[in-house]
């Protein structure tokens, strides 16, 4: 599906990204974890084609990101970004609908459009939010419709960069299990990820990122484990389990001393 | 889900372009039916159109309909251009006058006067105007950035206006003999009268270029509302977006400039007026705006025909009246709403 094989970028004497390959796997969710700085938003934009590297290869379906026309690439590849923007005060349902703007030649909205944009209002719970302008929503309100935007596309990939950070804890738990059912539908996701129980939980693969390094890569419990978070976020981990689902809390003394 | 059909048909701006049209066309028959002469129109297009000679056949074709066409052209030209600026920069408040646009190709116009290039090659003028245009639309671009904030596109296009002002108001100052001075200043206030069709066929190839240009990447804009990365990322190629708009706003306000000097506002106002009937998307608010630019700068140049003074106004003078106030409101209304 997507690929970066030994990519490398330098952005202002900052190896932003360093030597990094990864095969994302086709219907799978895969999660980009490690501290502020790791890389991972970057690693994100040059997926989305929206950063070139300095050397390396970035593929979808085998083929040169880059030598994929830009509209077609859009089709198959949806990006939503960290902060959510719009600039006008559109109504929900008009934001939503800009997500269809790869597979539309005029104005005219199909019925195919409708079915998507619908069912990705619906998939978000957004549908009580329709009619309202974005500049009027809440933080967490923006951000599921924004979403939105990204799933009404009905790509066969979705790079989605922090989309949960702005969300309550139900809120949050409802988009990763939604990721999670999309994946099951033969979507690829990608998501960019600090909430490491959510992350544990949710994601089928992790990639564990500092310093523009993949330090691991892997299921969820070879990723997630006491060394790599010393090392990387330098916190201790509390692991347990609860019905059969292990969680990670992070952890570190209030004096700020690891236990 | 019924609620979203509102997405698949816009009966608000279907409704509107039809009462615009209608209005223009209204307003098109007035404006050849009003000045200081009466006139029978009948009796002068039907002399017109059997090219015979009469009083009223010249007044139609020498001077009224070449005013009349050229209030539709250059009102079209600066409602879109307030549209495409406001939708390319995301802000509400550009606009080619408040940006600077106007004034440099105004400049531009006016050195073509100073050094007398327009009576050995009529073309001189209007490409005084557009060179003047897409320098400062090139020069506001580097110097707001791509995600400029309010303050510093105004602050860009005040640069721009004063720098353009100064080497204007030198040429007024160096220019040969006062009458020069006085012809390049009743100029600069912005007028649509003793113009003739020469002005229209002048101006109009590089207009069109312009309004083809801007509809062209109408689509662009609406994904642009999400900012210049998440529309990249829907296949929108932003680059080629700004250059096309920059390029489609300097043909034809230079263009419209260069024929009627300095006419403000046209371009604040009318997207402004506009936008919740498109539903606030920028890419369809361009037919529109120029459409309702059209109406406004018509319906502007009668009442600077009908309004009694001892001069006739100028409609430069009359558009600033109503938009610099306009303006203001607008800009303490923004601070509120659109900071998302």
């Amino acid at each position: 599906m997507l690929s970066v094989k030994e990519i490398n970028l330098t952005l202002s004497t900052t190896a932003v990204l360093d030597n990094v390959s990864i095969a994302f796997e086709k219907g799978k969710v895969t999660g980009l974890i490690g501290p502020n700085g790791a890389g991972k938003s970057t690693l994100l934009r040059v997926l989305a084609n929206l950063q070139t590297v300095d050397s390396g290869a970035v593929t979808f379906t085998g083929q040169a990101i880059q030598s994929i026309h830009p509209l077609g690439y859009a089709k198959k590849v949806t990006y939503l970004p960290q902060t959510a923007v719009c600039h006008w005060p559109l109504t929900v349902e008009q934001l939503v609908s800009l997500g269809r703007h790869p597979h539309q030649t005029n104005d005219n909205v199909s019925e195919e459009d409708i079915a998507a944009i619908a069912q990705a209002i619906e998939e978000t719970d957004i549908s009580h939010l329709i009619g309202r302008t974005v500049n009027t929503l809440s933080g967490g309100e923006r951000a599921r419709v924004m979403l939105a935007r990204a799933l009404a596309t009905d790509a066969d990939v979705l790079l989605a960069d922090e989309p949960i950070v702005a969300l309550d804890p139900r809120h949050q738990i409802d988009v990763m299990a939604l990721l999670q059912t999309l994946a099951s539908k033969g979507k690829t996701i990608i998501v960019v990820l600090h909430e490491l129980h959510l992350a544990m939980r949710y994601c089928d693969n992790l990639v564990l990122l500092n310093n523009g390094q993949t330090i691991a890569e892997g299921s969820p419990l070879e990723v997630i484990t006491q060394t790599n978070l010393k090392d990387v976020y330098k916190v201790d981990a509390i692991f347990g389990s609860h019905q059969h689902t292990p969680w990670v809390l992070p952890w570190v003394n209030k004096k700020g001393e690891n236990t | 889900m019924k609620r979203l059909k509102t997405l698949s048909n816009s009966p608000n701006k279907q409704t509107l372009i039809v009462f615009l049209l209608i209005s223009i066309a209204i307003f098109f028959i007035v404006s050849l039916n009003t000045g200081v002469t009466h006139l029978s129109l009948i009796n002068g297009l039907n002399d017109w159109l059997h090219s015979t000679r009469s009083i009223d056949s010249l007044i139609l074709y020498e001077i009224r309909l070449p005013r009349t066409l050229l209030a539709i052209i250059i009102g079209t030209s600066l409602g879109m251009s307030g549209a495409a600026l406001q939708g390319m920069l995301r802000n509400p408040l550009a606009e080619p006058g408040v940006i600077g646009v106007s004034a440099s190709a105004a400049l531009g116009a006016v050195i073509v006067f100073y050094f007398g290039l327009s009576s050995i090659f009529p073309l001189a003028l209007p490409l005084g105007g557009i060179t003047g245009a897409l320098l400062a639309v090139i020069l506001l671009h580097l110097l707001a950035g791509k995600n400029s904030s309010i303050l510093t596109l105004i602050l860009a296009g005040v640069a721009i206006s004063s720098l353009s002002a100064a080497l204007t108001a030198l040429a007024l100052n160096l220019a040969p003999n006062p009458f020069a001075s006085l012809e390049i200043f009743f100029w600069l206030m912005g007028s649509l009268s003793d113009r003739s069709f020469l002005h229209v066929w002048l101006i109009l190839p590089t207009t069109l270029i312009g309004w083809w240009l801007m509809l062209s990447v109408r689509r662009g804009l609406d994904a642009l509302s999400l900012g210049e990365d998440t529309a990249t990322s829907m296949g929108v190629n932003v680059q080629s977006l700004n250059k096309r708009i920059i390029l489609g706003v300097a043909l034809s306000v230079g263009a419209a400039v260069s024929v009627s000097g300095g006419i403000g506002f046209i371009g604040l106002i009318v997207p402004h007026l506009l936008r919740p009937y498109v539903q606030h998307k920028p890419g369809r608010l361009l037919i529109v705006s120029g459409l309702a630019g059209a109406l406004l700068l018509l319906l502007a140049d009668i009442a600077v025909r009908l309004l009694p003074t001892q001069q006739e106004l100028k409609i430069g003078v009359l558009t600033a009246l109503i938009g610099a106030p306009f303006f203001l409101h607008l800009l303490l209304k923004s601070r509120r709403e659109w900071a998302l």
